[in-house]
């Protein structure tokens, strides 16, 4: 399918003149200047000592003398700072793998099955996409505490795993109501249960959506800052986001080419997921609920 | 078969989560067990005497790390636990919002520190969560508190109770750059009136003569109070007639002049202004009112700069009280109150008041505040010691935070013109009365 | 739907309904204790004089925390602001994300460098490109530096967070620059799963390009339009850090959102959670009447396929 596309998407554009092509190019390449000048910002002062980082009048790039990679050493030799990066990295890795697993599982049985309550679990899950979810610290706090959650990193995973499985459901279900139904019912005709159906139709058929919202599930608990600040306290415990944050505050003077420096280090990451999994991404998203 | 090879790539990616998953499944439970399990035996071989419980004790604090003070905190500590075996502390650093924050999430839960150093302003605030010790009650309490000086510790009083102990204290001073002044033939003010004029004469130019970092009574108060006025009654019953009296409607309104003026400026009141320390260290301001962290940035900015106490107003040269105290906290048992208290008293002590004075924590032991070592660290101290003689406590009850809210909110309204000084200050007394009332 | 039913009734048998309670309940189990449960409680402190603290007492206090709400004046300045920055950030998202989408499905090289490198604001941390935003925006920022001293434009500086609206203005432009990947994405998605043969129709029915985009186009990715309104407004409603840290609020909380006022009530002052409850009930009122609008709006026949 996604082949007949490409293709008959090659066969129009073959149409376009060749000027109609530039135009594109030259369009898109002047957008992309504007939408990397801030990056572009953002890595040159990780460049620059820190004195000069935002001296008065501002130069974009630094000049070849004033280049320094000293933040990047300085941050690498923080004593925490693998620590933090493990953290961060363990939290968003298990709660996209969470969210995955419990949201590919409730998508595929509100999707599939009538059962008493089906409408209310999934008004309930679309109502939780719509409360701010700040709003609610202080009763998740008291839930975390009751749960010995605090200075735990579970007490973040699974916090965020519940915040991100609706939205997860939501996409997922968009996507299996788009999965034809023979499939289920000629593994029924084998013998197959409901297991089987969803590890084999579900999770294979439905994978490009689970991978598309994985990446966003990462990304969101990768940089998530005012829970796990709020949960996690030990220094040895804290997420690279929070650390970022008590970094720029704790010291005196804002040493932003180290905080721009943790920054880009930490984008790195991210922009791996990305690249992995960004042909599902695509896909995932063609079909399903962002089709309405 | 595309579609295939794409299941296999997830899967990998899936397994290789699954066991970075489980890999950290095995390691956070682990570490604090091992911890756990590692110091008291340690401690336990080191010392064979007293065979008291072992007991931990988490200390929240916001010591700044860049000055060294948390070098020195883990220095004390160690030297604490080899003096009282048994006792483990475990010392939790949290940026000042976080800390005031994380009382206030882990309140109705009862998850707090055991003791926390934190901003006198806490003491009023954390009191009225019915959170707080009352520390008057321990044993020997009147010797320690008779040890330090009696203006830092009445920040710890409320209704005739104690609830804390001052851990260090401080107070505003003018800082000013000496080299920008002395360009400008400008003499270190010594008046209300000079200072502003001074700001005005050294701004222009994309400089500013004067910054203030926030707009609560603690940045406009000494100068209300040193014209006269007030906030509240003395009694607290009432803020008309004080915080929308006189001196202080024309105080706030020479600040409102200067900000027009643009000599006069601050993150809160421009948050397009760039932030005191950045500003200083690039030489934007020139002069500002502030505590002993001020000296600290700019030693480190490199500036060379000279302090004096708060300029005279009209009345009297009359700064702001601030400073830390040691908290401590309800939910905490009784073998963790006791060892808290041990520590508290041993924070105060001359030695480790020193120690901290050398990394730019001001004493309250009047012991230290003499010794000579803090001295030589402290080249200010002098100043401090003359500012504090005359600096007043705002007032210590459980409103005083949402007041000093609202005095921000209203002075930020009348400096920056969006309202005028008279009507801003009216709506604050009425708010605050609403607020005394309830 | 009832086809389904019988369908579904005659294929499973009792042990396939206990296997699916088995797929439903820990997902069912994480959203209900640690969202919905929350939820429930924040609705009931909203009718609560509620204490924080330590072994405290909560009154009853009826409508009196969302009587609080409506009489606070700050309150709706953080509103009005919040619709302010919804008004602006989600059309423009929306428009140039599209405009991009249409322009990476036309071109044939290089598509993939472009969907990362236009998608890289998406995943750079809020925090950071709020900094970012704060120093091209300060009065010593960026914008000003190249206004003054490179085009000449102006010789004092501009106060562009200085202000109420200048500030929210440039808060929303970030809001914009972070935002439109995400749509492109999105959209992108959508153009991809419109059939070739459509536009071939249209070609050999002599639509042009203009006609092509209006007949074909928006019509088919009508849905994803609406999908993305919702959830752009859903977003627009829960802005915190960009507020937070380019101007936090202030002056004289001329420039705080709805969430930067929860937070100031809950943590900043002495724990209003009542009144932060009530708060948020009634933004939470105010985006679902706004998402049931669109739905009316946009697709009725869709309605019952949602259900």
């Amino acid at each position: 399918m996604i082949d007949q596309q490409k293709q008959s998407r090659l066969k129009r554009n073959r149409k376009h003149t060749p000027w109609q092509m530039s135009m594109r190019y030259i369009l898109l390449c002047l957008g992309l200047l504007i939408m990397v000048i801030p990056m572009v910002y953002m890595v040159s002062s990780s460049l620059k000592p820190n004195d000069i980082a935002f001296s008065y009048p501002i130069r974009l790039i630094p000049t070849a003398q004033e280049a320094t990679l000293s933040n990047y050493d300085y941050v690498l030799h923080q004593k925490n700072f693998f620590t933090y990066v493990g953290n961060t990295l363990i939290v968003a890795t298990a709660t996209t793998v969470f969210s995955a697993a419990l949201s590919s599982m409730l998508a595929y049985c509100i999707s599939r099955f009538r059962f008493p309550g089906r409408n209310l679990l999934y008004s309930i899950i679309i109502t939780t996409m719509l409360i701010p979810g700040l709003a609610m610290l202080v009763p998740q706090f008291e839930l975390a505490v009751t749960f010995k959650l605090v200075n735990n990193l579970w007490g973040v995973i699974l916090f965020y795993t519940a915040w991100v499985t609706p939205f997860s459901t939501f996409l997922i279900k968009g996507f299996i109501d788009n999965i034809p139904r023979e499939l289920d019912e000629a593994i029924y005709m084998d013998g197959g249960t409901v297991f089987t159906i969803y590890r084999r139709v579900m999770l294979r058929m439905a994978s490009p959506s689970i991978a598309a919202v994985s990446v966003f599930n990462f990304l969101f608990a990768f940089e998530e800052v005012g829970w796990s600040q709020t949960i996690l306290k030990k220094d040895e415990l804290r997420t690279l986001p929070v650390a970022i944050t008590q970094f720029f505050q704790a010291h005196n003077r804002t040493d932003w080419g180290y905080v721009f420096a943790m920054t880009c280090l930490a984008m790195i990451p991210v922009i791996l997921i990305y690249v992995l999994l960004q042909r599902y991404f695509i896909s995932g998203l063609s079909s399903g609920a962002v089709k309405g | 078969m595309k579609r295939h090879v794409g299941i296999q790539i997830l899967v990998v990616l899936i397994a290789a989560m699954m066991m970075l998953t489980s890999f950290a499944c095995a390691k956070t439970p682990a570490a604090p067990a091992a911890e756990a399990t590692e110091a008291p035996a340690a401690e336990v071989t080191e010392a064979p005497a007293p065979a008291a419980e072992p007991v931990t004790i988490e200390f929240w604090h916001n010591y700044s790390e860049s000055d060294g003070q948390i070098a020195v905190l883990d220095e004390l500590i160690a030297k604490f636990e080899a003096d009282n075996p048994g006792i483990t502390v475990e010392p939790v650093y949290m940026e000042w919002s976080a800390l005031h924050d994380g009382v206030v999430a882990g309140a109705t839960t009862g998850t707090l520190p055991d003791v926390l150093r934190g901003d006198i302003a806490f003491v009023p605030q954390f009191g009225a969560l019915n959170v707080l010790v009352d520390m008057g009650a321990l044993p020997g309490y009147a010797d320690v508190a008779a040890s330090v000086l009696p203006s830092a510790n009445s920040t710890t009083s409320m209704n005739g109770s104690n609830y804390g102990l001052a851990a260090n204290t401080n107070t505003k001073i003018l800082y000013y750059n000496k080299t920008l002044l002395d360009a400008a033939g400008i003499a270190v003010p010594t008046t209300q009136d000079e200072m502003w004029n001074a700001a005005s004469a050294l701004s222009g130019d994309g400089k500013f003569g004067f910054v203030e970092a926030w707009t609560g009574w603690w940045n406009v108060g000494p100068y209300i109070w040193s014209n006269g006025g007030d906030v509240l009654s003395p009694d607290y019953s009432t803020a008309t007639g004080y915080v929308n009296g006189e001196a202080a409607v024309a105080t706030i309104q020479k600040l409102a002049d200067l900000y027009a003026a643009k000599a006069l400026t601050g993150p809160t009141m421009d948050p397009g202004a760039i932030g005191d320390t950045d500003g200083w260290a690039s030489g934007t301001y020139a002069m500002e009112v502030d505590g002993p962290w001020r000296g600290n940035a700019l030693n480190s900015a490199g500036i060379e700069f000279g302090a004096v106490p708060l300029p005279k107003g009209t009345a009297s040269s009359t700064s702001v009280l601030g400073g830390e105290d040691f908290m401590m906290f309800a939910s905490s048992s009784d073998a963790e109150k006791e060892a808290a208290w041990k520590f508290i008293q041993f924070m105060v002590s001359e030695d480790a008041q020193v120690a901290m004075a050398k990394v730019g924590q001001m004493p309250v032991s009047i012991a230290a505040l003499q010794n000579a070592d803090a001295l030589a660290a402290m080249p200010l101290l002098p100043v401090y010691v003359e500012a504090l003689q005359t600096a007043k406590s705002r007032p210590v009850i459980p409103q005083w935070s949402e007041i000093e809210g609202i005095v921000a909110t209203k002075a930020s309204e009348a400096i920056t013109g969006v309202k005028d000084a008279q009507t801003a200050m009216d709506e604050a007394a009425a708010e605050i009365n609403a607020l005394l009332a309830g | 739907m009832s086809t389904r039913f019988s369908r579904a009734k005659s294929f499973f048998k009792r042990k396939d309904n206990i296997r699916m309670l088995a797929l439903l309940f820990p997902g069912l189990a994480v959203i209900g204790l640690f969202t919905f449960y929350p939820i429930i409680k924040m609705f009931v402190m909203s009718f609560f004089d509620w204490k924080i603290g330590y072994q405290q007492v909560s009154q009853f206090a009826g409508l009196m925390n969302y009587a609080a709400v409506f009489s606070d004046k700050a309150a709706g300045i953080a509103i009005a602001n919040t619709f302010y920055y919804m008004l602006l950030t989600v059309p423009l998202q929306m428009i140039i994300g599209l405009l991009v989408a249409l322009m990476i499905n036309g071109i044939r090289r290089f598509t993939v460098t472009f969907r990362l490198m236009y998608y890289l604001p998406v995943i750079t941390s809020w925090v950071v490109v709020a900094l970012l935003f704060r120093n091209i925006f300060s009065n010593q920022g960026l914008l000003n530096y190249f206004l003054m001293d490179v085009l000449h434009v102006t010789n004092d500086p501009i106060g562009w967070l200085s202000t109420r609206w200048p500030a929210l203005t440039a808060t929303s432009l970030l809001g914009i620059w972070k935002g439109i990947g995400w749509n492109m994405v999105i959209f992108l998605a959508a153009l991809q799963a419109i059939p070739g043969e459509y536009y071939e129709a249209a070609s050999i029915d002599g639509l042009n390009r203009r006609q092509q985009f209006f007949r074909i186009t928006l019509p088919n990715i009508k849905g994803t339009i609406l999908f993305s309104l919702v959830m752009l407004i859903i977003g627009a409603f829960n802005t915190y850090t960009p507020i937070m840290v380019m101007t936090g609020g202030n002056p004289a909380h001329q420039t705080e959102v709805v969430l930067t006022w929860l937070y100031y009530q809950t943590f900043s002052v002495s724990g209003k959670m009542g009144y932060a409850a009530a708060l948020s009930f009634l933004v939470t009122a105010i985006i679902s009447v706004l998402a049931v609008l669109l739905f009316k709006v946009f697709s009725p026949q869709k309605e019952e396929r949602k259900s």
